[in-house]
């Protein structure tokens, strides 16, 4: 066998070592200046790296002798396992013409392997032992002798000089390797810090509490999609949080019809009782949820929480390229911490505007008890208020407003007799007088309510003629709230398409001829115009309403958002 | 095609730093400045790509850094995305002006950066 069919790469590239290359190449370099030749070597005394732009007289002679041995002299190998941790610099004249320093590289008390330095030794001439040496390898002596020739020589004393210099280099750089990496990572880190705290910015920025639950989360969904890189981000609350609520999922992850419902109804329960975020890298070797399996690998959840109560939870499926970790749940929990604060408000907001209206639909109905034939009388007025309001492009909160006055216009009817309410007959002027006072019985019921103070002049002003004729103050045309004109407008029409104790309902193609006859002296023409093209259709509809009833919470929710 | 040459220049390593390696990691050359003076010379030798500045530094301010680059021709051509505390409003004549492509507050996201730093290459390059 040729020495040269033996020879392999060394150092080759992507190879790992317990000296970083970059370390080697710059301490290598300084020891090529001091005419010395660097070698690393593994713990088995392998040479792993060497220095590629060595001398020749290194490159041929030396190094082959390091790695294959001189025949002669085996004991290169068995001396260097020798070495301890704590050996330090040794001197060798193991092959011919040649000085070597050895010592070892300590990571962690360990031995990783020895760096090796070699000289041209003092004594090198041509001596018997160096030409058997030319000889095997296929050198030339006198060729050998020249390269030689213009390398520095060195004895014991001296390379061990430089190999502590080398060593102390070493050290530094090594020192100064591992704070690049460190800090590398540490900048890793940071930029996840900024990554998360730029989108906690970004999702509190969303936090407006009379924003649709789902809207906000769905924002939050996708923000936090693109910054985790999961291939699903979903959410779920619990049928007491939000009642309705649908589960959802966004992201590319398609699941079977179904099966997001499913999870969420087994999720909520588990956080509860875990009380902590659930982390599941192989949903396979989980018994609990491996149902899931087949669409999903990987789970993580986080509680919605409040205190000791759990809302519902934000989960994330599929981490693509790698597992769930401790930084993605601290992302998760984070942002559930967030979207947990939004919630608990927007719950204490809907639960404060359903108190609100359920109070006002309550004295409503306390005024609709007194007489019986105008039940329902105040829905529709509301219905039709909101309508209008609507139609004349007031907007929704406009709207909401009209809707919320057309409940309470008549609840001033609390403070009139029953027997002039309930009198089948016309009424005796002072009948009528005590009649009139509604309105501002009405405002005065309401005045110290000061969420809804807003509706007073409505309330107040809902019997006032476009024309001056009206009550209680008589105003005129635009001098008339608007919220008055409109609920007058509301309140007559619901007058006549009603069956009354002294006469039976208008047919709705009457009514609306006799409005569009009254505007400009009982009715404001502007608004009479936008009545009339609300349609018979949606009157129909509008006046159907089921009265007496408070409407669905969950219809009630929606229609406060926009308030 | 040879990797774009990019810029940054902050006076708080610690942003230095997260640039780089974002940058870096993303396949750019990454040249760095630690105040307006330093990236004004680094820019006129190197002629970056682009140029990513913080607002607020020592010696001259990232406004007064892009002016400059502006005045000069053979840099004026260099686009710059700018970083500013958050709250932080430039007048628009200025940014107008200057040749600043984009504005991100701290604490911006890195990710976004990168966004910005690709969209901004390829109007650029348009």
């Amino acid at each position: 066998m040729t020495l040269q069919a033996q020879e392999r790469p060394l150092g080759a590239a992507g190879g790992t070592y317990c000296v970083p290359a970059a370390v080697l190449d710059n301490l290598a370099a300084r020891v090529r200046a001091c005419g010395l030749f660097l070698m690393l070597l593994d713990k088995d005394g392998s040479v792993v790296w060497h220095d590629p732009q060595a001398a020749m007289f290194f490159h041929r002679y030396v190094l082959p002798l390091v790695q294959y041995g001189d025949p002669t002299d085996p004991g290169l190998v068995e001396r260097i396992r020798k070495l301890g941790a704590n050996s330090s610099v040794t001197a060798w004249n193991t092959f011919p013409g040649v000085i070597l320093a050895v010592f070892p590289c300590v990571e962690r008390r360990q031995i990783g392997g020895f760096v090796v330095l070699a000289g041209r030794s003092v004594d090198f001439n041509l001596s018997e032992e160096v030409l058997r040496v030319c000889s095997r390898l296929g050198l030339d002596a006198a060729w050998l002798r020249q390269q030689a020739e213009e390398l520095i020589a060195y004895n014991d004393q001296a390379i061990q000089r430089q190999a502590r210099l080398v060593t102390g280099m070493l050290e530094d750089q090594m020192r100064l390797a591992g704070l690049a990496s460190e800090l590398n990572s540490l900048s890793g880190h940071l930029a996840n810090a900024y990554e998360e705290l730029s989108l906690i910015y970004q999702i509190s920025g969303g936090m407006r509490i009379n924003r649709p639950a789902n809207d906000f989360f769905k924002q939050a969904c996708l923000d936090v999609l693109e910054v985790m890189g999961v291939q699903g981000l979903g959410v779920a609350l619990s049928g007491e949080t939000l009642p309705g609520h649908e589960p959802l999922l966004y992201g590319a992850l398609s699941l079977p019809p179904g099966t997001v419902h499913r999870l969420a109804e087994q999720l909520i329960p588990m956080l509860r009782e875990r009380k902590g975020p659930l982390l599941v890298n192989d949903l396979v070797a989980d018994k609990s949820l491996d149902w899931l399996a087949k669409h999903v690998h990987q789970l993580m959840a986080v509680p919605l929480q409040r205190q000791d109560m759990v809302m519902g939870c934000l989960f994330a499926l599929n981490k693509s390229g790698g597992d769930f970790d401790s930084q993605d749940s601290k992302l998760l929990n984070s942002i559930a911490n967030e979207s947990a604060i939004y919630l608990e408000n927007a719950i204490l907001f809907d639960d404060a505007h359903g108190l609100m209206m359920g109070l006002l639909h309550s004295l409503t109905s306390a005024v609709d008890a007194k007489d019986a034939y105008t039940c329902g009388h105040s829905e529709r007025v509301a219905l039709l208020g909101r309508q209008l309001s609507l139609e004349a492009g007031m907007g929704e909160a406009f709207g909401e407003r009209a809707y919320m006055t057309g409940l309470l216009h008549d609840v001033g009817k609390i403070g009139v007799p029953e027997s002039v309410l309930q009198k089948t007959g016309r009424l005796t002027p002072e009948e009528f007088e005590q009649m009139k006072k509604h309105p501002a019985i009405g405002a005065r019921i309401l005045q110290d309510i000061k969420q809804i103070s807003d509706l007073i002049p409505g309330v107040l002003h809902h019997h006032e003629r476009y024309d001056g004729r009206g009550y209680p103050a008589g105003l005129i045309a635009e001098n008339i709230p608007l919220m008055g004109r409109i609920i007058c407008l509301a309140d007559c029409f619901d007058a006549m398409t009603s069956n009354r104790t002294y006469r039976k309902a208008m047919p709705l193609e009457v009514a609306l001829t006799e409005i569009r006859r009254c505007s400009g002296t009982q009715f404001d023409p502007s608004l009479t115009e936008a009545f009339l093209r609300i349609g018979a259709e949606k009157f129909r509809q509008l006046l159907a309403a089921n009265p007496g009833r408070v409407r669905h919470l969950g219809e009630l929710q929606q229609g406060l958002r926009c308030a | 095609m040879a990797a774009k040459k990019i810029l940054v220049a902050d006076d708080e390593s610690h942003i230095l730093h997260v640039v780089s390696l974002k940058l870096r990691n993303a396949g750019f050359e990454v040249l760095t400045a630690a105040d307006g003076q330093e990236a004004l010379e680094l820019a006129q030798a190197q002629r970056p790509d682009l140029l990513i500045t913080d607002y607020h530094m020592p010696q001259l301010s990232g406004l007064e850094l892009c002016q400059k680059l502006k005045q000069d021709p053979a840099t004026a051509g260099i686009p710059t995305i700018m970083l500013t505390a958050r709250g932080y409003q430039l007048d628009p004549k200025d940014t107008q002006e200057s040749g600043i492509a984009r504005m991100l507050s701290k604490p911006f996201s890195p990710r976004n950066l990168l966004t910005a730093v690709n969209e901004v290459l390829l109007e650029a390059a348009a």
